[in-house]
């Protein structure tokens, strides 16, 4: 770690923010290309249905038409884990919105008009939309030969709705609820939320028909899963798909899987050549991309009477919706969240994942830690009252800290836990007596913690490239979704090399050119790709002294660079890393390149017995938000005031840009709270417009106090972390904590709304 | 996004004009104002108009025409924002001002128009309510000449009044407000921001000299029932003695009992009945302090 | 049917031809590329297309093309002058209130607006301002810092300090 670090843990705006703030950044909804067609979809208005008629006359007469697509066309399915998505439908249709038909044509409009025309004709299949009863003997089955899809990693159960069964436990149930001296159960119900991005789902495909390659412009912050997907789904090689990424206007986790792209690579199969632009509409956005998925999680927790845990059970029903998506992973590595960072001796986890017949679930920010942590935290108060232990003290009794053993006996490094509990809840005046009451309104405290993983192990590779004249470029496919990562890696980069941040640019990913990376996604980019990035700047200094050692006869020991100057000790500046690489290539010209990869495989901190070690994480993150509340008790509105978010990211690159993301997510999980939720009438979406699903404005936010927590990780960057994902998850749960001090009443079920906290407090007699 | 369907357009620049294309194309020829409600409805096909007649090159339509002691008349192409940001408005009106600031949001308000939010005739109108209050009367003007209504009594059902093809609503007159009145509006939404009404109750009181003494009150709902009512017996309750905590009390609860909310996507029935009860509570009392304070007035 | 409609974006003058049942937003973006507004809903929903029209912020998804006719537009593309950026733009800039930038365009109009009527609005004023535009990325808070930073910097009715109107 530097001391005198010029660029990491400084305040550096974003360099991308000049595109942004001028209108020239060019996002997926942007990109024009000459001769482009416009896509349209017919969607199922029915959630389970066969499909036995397709008519399609009227759309190919109209001019500019000039290309119809049906399942039957285009016969393939696609999935990350569960090879179950039809690029649109076959044979049935799975949830309302399902896409069935795709047209491209010369405008906008006509393809509309076109798609009006298309007439479906269906038979209606009994639908099933709560998981408990599709996971019920005898429940429709959504996917008939689940069997069938290729699948990997994940346990599913034919000729059921249960596409994946996870089980773990570690320690002795019987012994936990023999020592426990007092057993907590309670269920908790979390709906599915949109991410809803500003800026819709959309992408532009090229299929050279010749030449038989596939190219995409999208904003899709996986453009290698994306790429992977395809190849699988379409059975073709590598070479044949490019993703060139775009700006995205935000993704939450829904751009990482194929959504437009799918259809625009179905359409542009069909149009000769010429590329077809999809743009999902916001109607299509809210009802027919991806979901949180919705959990219900019922938890037996023993624990002694000074609220130290000793055992927990937990039972979780994941809705999958129609297709599966990441849905296996969110619920297994998701699941295990719901043991919060605390010491829990004896462990037990029951993981179901239900196909039902509405929007497919995905990943979605937080990746099941935000489901899990409500469970796990609004537990923790209901234990810590009837034991008459203070929510912060039942807290920090338990909390991990460095050394302890994660569930499946990996050592937890880099553990800032008790210090975002501590710094939260001191911002927030935790403990101070201060009036409460003023007129109908009352005030409220309470906190919450988390604990999440990322990904592990996950691979990230990079170049660096010095141009004859000293310009750097760093060919990564981490793809800028909002989270600052550009300029993360920049800094990083000119840190590492010596050379002024101005020097450096980023290009926009493109997978013929940038190589690999997992994705920008599990809070993983700064750490890993941010140690590839180090890992080439590394090297590409060790180059630029060695070659500054031949031209001034030096040793390069004696040498240093900084800020694009060649230093020698005691002699002071020699010369302009410009002038050095003048001197080296003269009019010739030449460069220098080196590579950095990076993949925690082999790391000595992921150790834990050999069936176990797929649970380790390379980092953990770990964060608490508490909140100040005022309850209208008259009308049950709750307002928010303030909340104080500490997160433990490690080390602070660009501590504007943590902020940011802290901001942003305590936003996300307080909208996801009291604002939003899918209103469904026989699986179809009645609030399908953003005037009806309802996302916080300016008017909305509480003040929200970030509090940087660096507790130095022995292998990031810089000793870097993450901080993206589990931003949002502490945020319902210290609401619904902090609702409890003010009014005693207790939300179990998201999301919280002023009718259900009116109910309750009428229920409780204080009206 | 959805795109709108080629369609025909008609630029009037006079009143007469106008009213003849809307009465001679008939059906599926529209008239057209600040497009708020009419582009959304066109996307999403609700409406399918064929034609349609921009309003806006019709001179001396949009503006707030204020006499001294003779209340005001505002033209029905007069932008929300216009109403919000009016000085006159703001000071001798101020509950239409407010309730303006509650519409939409402020890019929306600059386009809406208060004839088109009239005649979009939304249960949920958040200027209703006031203009009820404020006991405005709507002229009309259409193929068989002109007439002046009471607003309460334009609505039919939701998305209809009273108004027939080629009726086109020329100004909305607000008579003046006495002294020892004041009036309020106050909306409940889902969150804070941009949001349809899940109640609105806008109230009004005017004072016969002594604090108690109610001479007239007005109470409005929106969003509680078809369209928005004047809720009469409570407005009776007011006026039935003196005034204090205890009646305005009484007098929510009346109201509660005149509405007849349904239970939508945004809220349940008997959320919005209670609600009718705590807001009308909360505005009959915000109207009585401003009347109390002779807020209103010259 | 097609009108021809001339107005001026961003101090051009343009003269098309347009159908009636074009919007302002489509006419930007794809006849005019001018694609730093962006159309996040097409119903007013959700602000990013908020442009100025007379130097008021509208929603330019339910503005009708033939409705700018005579008028003068700014788009986000239009606010830096002779390269020099317009001091919201810095301060979004150098105060973090630009995340994934699709609501940027928008915030900053509507805050130059704000500021060329108000030059040094309150919170809760600029709160009120901005409440029309979403931000999923929750930069809000940042955004509102960044207006105010520019409060009192910026002449009323003028787009950068010094300038003639």
């Amino acid at each position: 770690m530097k001391a005198d670090a010029l660029y990491v843990g400084k305040e550096i705006p974003r360099i991308d923010g000049l595109d942004k703030a001028t209108g020239r950044a060019v996002y997926s909804v942007d990109v024009n290309l000459p001769g482009m067609l416009y896509g349209s979809v017919v969607r199922s208005p029915f959630p389970h249905a066969k499909i036995l008629r397709i008519e399609t006359s009227g759309a190919l007469r109209i001019p500019g038409v000039r290309a119809v697509v049906t399942g039957k066309d285009f016969p393939f399915l696609f999935g990350a884990l569960i090879q179950d998505q039809p690029f649109l439908a076959i044979d049935k249709v799975r949830y309302v919105g399902e896409p069935v038909v795709a047209v491209a044509a010369e405008t906008e409009l006509t393809a509309q008009e076109a798609t009006d025309r298309i007439r479906v004709e269906y038979e209606g299949l009994a639908p099933v939309f709560d998981p408990q009863q599709a996971s019920a003997e005898g429940a429709p089955l959504i996917h008939e030969h689940l069997e069938d899809y290729f699948h990997s990693d994940c346990q599913i159960l034919p000729k059921t709705n249960i596409c994946s069964l996870h089980a773990y436990s570690s320690g002795d149930m019987d012994l936990g609820w023999k020592e426990s001296e007092e057993i907590f159960e309670d269920e908790f119900f979390i709906h599915a939320v949109a991410h809803s991005p500003m800026e819709p789902h959309a992408a532009v495909a090229q299929y050279g028909p010749s030449s038989e390659e596939f190219t995409l412009w999208s904003a899709t912050d996986r453009p290698y899963r994306l790429a992977q997907d395809l190849v699988k789904a379409l059975d073709i090689s590598f070479d044949k798909v490019r993703f060139i990424s775009t700006f995205s206007g935000g993704s939450f986790g829904g751009k990482g899987a194929l959504v437009a792209e799918g259809l625009a690579v179905a359409l542009a199969r069909f149009t000769k050549g010429r590329p077809v632009k999809v743009v999902y509409s916001r109607e299509e956005e809210l009802t027919a991309s991806q979901t949180r998925h919705g959990a219900l999680v019922r938890l037996r927790t023993g624990v002694k009477k000074d609220g130290t845990l000793v055992a927990r059970k937990a039972n979780v029903l994941w809705d999958n919706g129609a297709y599966c998506g990441f849905g296996p992973n969110v619920a297994r590595r998701g699941s295990r969240t719901v043991f919060g960072p605390y010491r829990i001796p004896h462990v037990e986890l029951i993981s179901h994942l239900v196909y039902t017949n509405k929007q497919p679930g995905g990943a979605y920010r937080g990746f099941g830690t935000t489901q899990m942590t409500w469970a796990c935290e609004a537990q923790m108060d209901i234990m810590a009252e009837k034991l008459g232990l203070d929510p912060l003290e039942i807290r920090m009794r338990n909390a991990y800290v460095e050394g302890d053993l994660y569930i499946n006996g990996q050592v937890l490094r880099s553990v800032g836990l008790k210090e975002t509990l501590e710094r939260a809840s001191r911002a927030i005046g935790w403990g101070k007596s201060e009036s409460r009451k003023s007129g109908t309104n009352v005030r409220g405290k309470g906190l919450a913690t988390t604990i999440k993983g990322t990904s592990t192990p996950t691979d990230s590779a990079c170049f660096i490239e010095v141009a004859p004249d000293g310009a750097i470029t760093i060919l990564s496919s981490s793809v800028k979704i909002g989270g600052g990562q550009k300029t993360v890696l920049a800094q990083i980069a000119a840190e590492t090399i010596g050379v002024p941040l101005s020097s450096i640019s980023v290009p926009n990913p493109d997978t013929r050119l940038t190589p690999f990376d997992f994705g920008v996604s599990s809070s993983r980019t700064t750490y890993h790709m941010g140690n590839a990035v180090r890992r080439a700047g590394e090297k590409i200094r060790e180059r630029i002294l060695e070659i500054a050692g031949e031209i001034l006869a030096t040793d390069p020991a004696c040498l240093k660079l900084s800020e694009g100057k060649i230093l020698k000790e005691g002699a002071g500046e020699q010369l302009s890393l410009k002038a050095l690489l003048a001197k080296k290539f003269g009019s010739k010209g030449g460069t220098l390149l080196e590579a950095g990869y990076y993949t925690p495989e082999k790391s000595s901190l992921l150790e834990a017995p050999p069936d176990r070690k797929g649970m380790s994480s390379i980092f953990w993150m770990f964060a608490t938000h508490a909140a100040e509340v005022e309850v209208d008790t008259e009308t049950g509105r709750v307002n928010v005031l303030r909340i104080a978010a500490a997160h433990d990211v490690g080390r602070a690159i660009n501590p504007v840009g943590c902020e940011q993301q802290i901001e942003g997510a305590v936003i996300l999980g307080l909208s996801n709270t009291l604002f939003e939720e899918f209103k469904l009438e026989d699986g179809r979406v009645l609030n399908n417009t953003l005037a009806d699903y309802k996302i916080a404005s300016t008017l909305d936010i509480p003040k929200i106090i970030p509090i940087l927590v660096e507790s130095p990780h022995p292998e990031g960057p810089f000793n870097a972390k993450g901080i993206g994902e589990p931003a949002a998850a502490p945020t319902a749960p210290a609401i619904a904590s902090a609702i409890f001090d003010a009014v005693g009443v207790r939300i179990k079920e998201l999301p919280i709304t002023p009718e259900k906290v009116l109910v309750a407090l009428r229920e409780k007699g204080q009206r | 996004m959805r795109r709108l369907a080629a369609l025909t357009y008609y630029e009037p620049i006079t009143l007469s004009a106008a009213i003849g294309l809307l009465a001679e194309q008939g059906e599926g020829t529209y008239p057209f104002a600040g497009g708020t409600d009419l582009l959304v409805q066109m996307k999403r096909g609700s409406l399918r108009p064929t034609a349609l007649v921009n309003l806006k090159r019709i001179d001396g339509l949009n503006r707030i025409e204020g006499r001294r002691d003779q209340g005001v008349s505002i033209g029905p192409l007069t932008s929300i924002s216009a109403i919000e940001r009016s000085s006159f408005i703001r000071s001798r009106f101020p509950v239409l001002a407010e309730a303006a600031a509650l519409v939409g949001s402020p890019a929306l308000r600059n386009l809406g128009t208060v004839g088109g939010n009239i005649g979009r005739a939304s249960p949920a109108s958040d200027m209703v309510p006031s203009l009820i209050v404020l006991r405005a009367h709507v002229r009309i003007e259409g193929p068989s000449g002109a007439r002046e209504i009471p607003i309460d009594k334009i609505f039919i059902e939701p998305g209809r009044t009273i108004l027939l093809r080629g009726d086109l609503i020329t100004s909305i007159v607000l008579p003046e407000a006495s002294s020892h009145s004041g009036a309020a509006y106050l909306k409940l939404g889902r969150r804070q921001g941009m949001d349809c009404a899940l109640v609105g109750v806008a109230a009004s009181l005017t004072l016969a000299g002594k604090e108690q003494e109610v001479e007239e009150a007005r109470i409005a709902l929106s969003a509680v029932a078809p369209f928005p009512l004047r809720a009469r017996r409570a407005e009776g309750v007011l006026r039935s003695g003196p005034l204090n905590a205890k009646r305005v009390q009484e007098a929510a609860a009346v109201a509660m009992e005149e509405c007849s909310p349904i239970t939508d996507m945004r809220a349940s029935a008997s959320y919005r009945k209670d609600m009718v009860r705590v807001l009308a509570s909360r505005a009959i009392s915000r109207a009585w302090a401003m009347a109390k304070r002779g807020e209103e007035g010259p | 049917m097609s009108v021809s409609i001339q107005l001026e974006v961003n101090d051009e003058s343009y003269q098309v031809d347009v159908e009636p049942g074009t919007t302002l937003v489509e006419l930007l973006r794809e006849r005019l590329h001018l694609t730093g507004t962006k159309e996040g809903c097409g119903e007013g929903d959700c602000g990013t297309c908020i442009v100025l029209v007379n130097g008021a912020p509208v929603n330019s998804c339910l503005m009708l093309a033939v409705d700018a006719q005579g008028c003068r537009v700014t788009t986000i593309e239009g606010l830096a002058t002779d390269g020099k950026l317009h001091p919201l733009q810095q301060s979004f800039i150098e105060n973090g209130a630009i995340q994934c930038g699709f609501c940027t365009p928008a915030m900053i109009l509507s805050a130059k607006a704000l500021l060329d009527h108000n030059p040094r609005p309150s919170e809760e004023e600029i709160k009120q301002a901005l409440s029309g535009i979403l931000c999923r990325c929750g930069s809000y808070q940042k955004i509102v810092e960044a207006v105010r930073a520019v409060s009192g910097r910026v002449d009323p009715l003028r787009g950068t300090p010094g300038q003639p109107d």
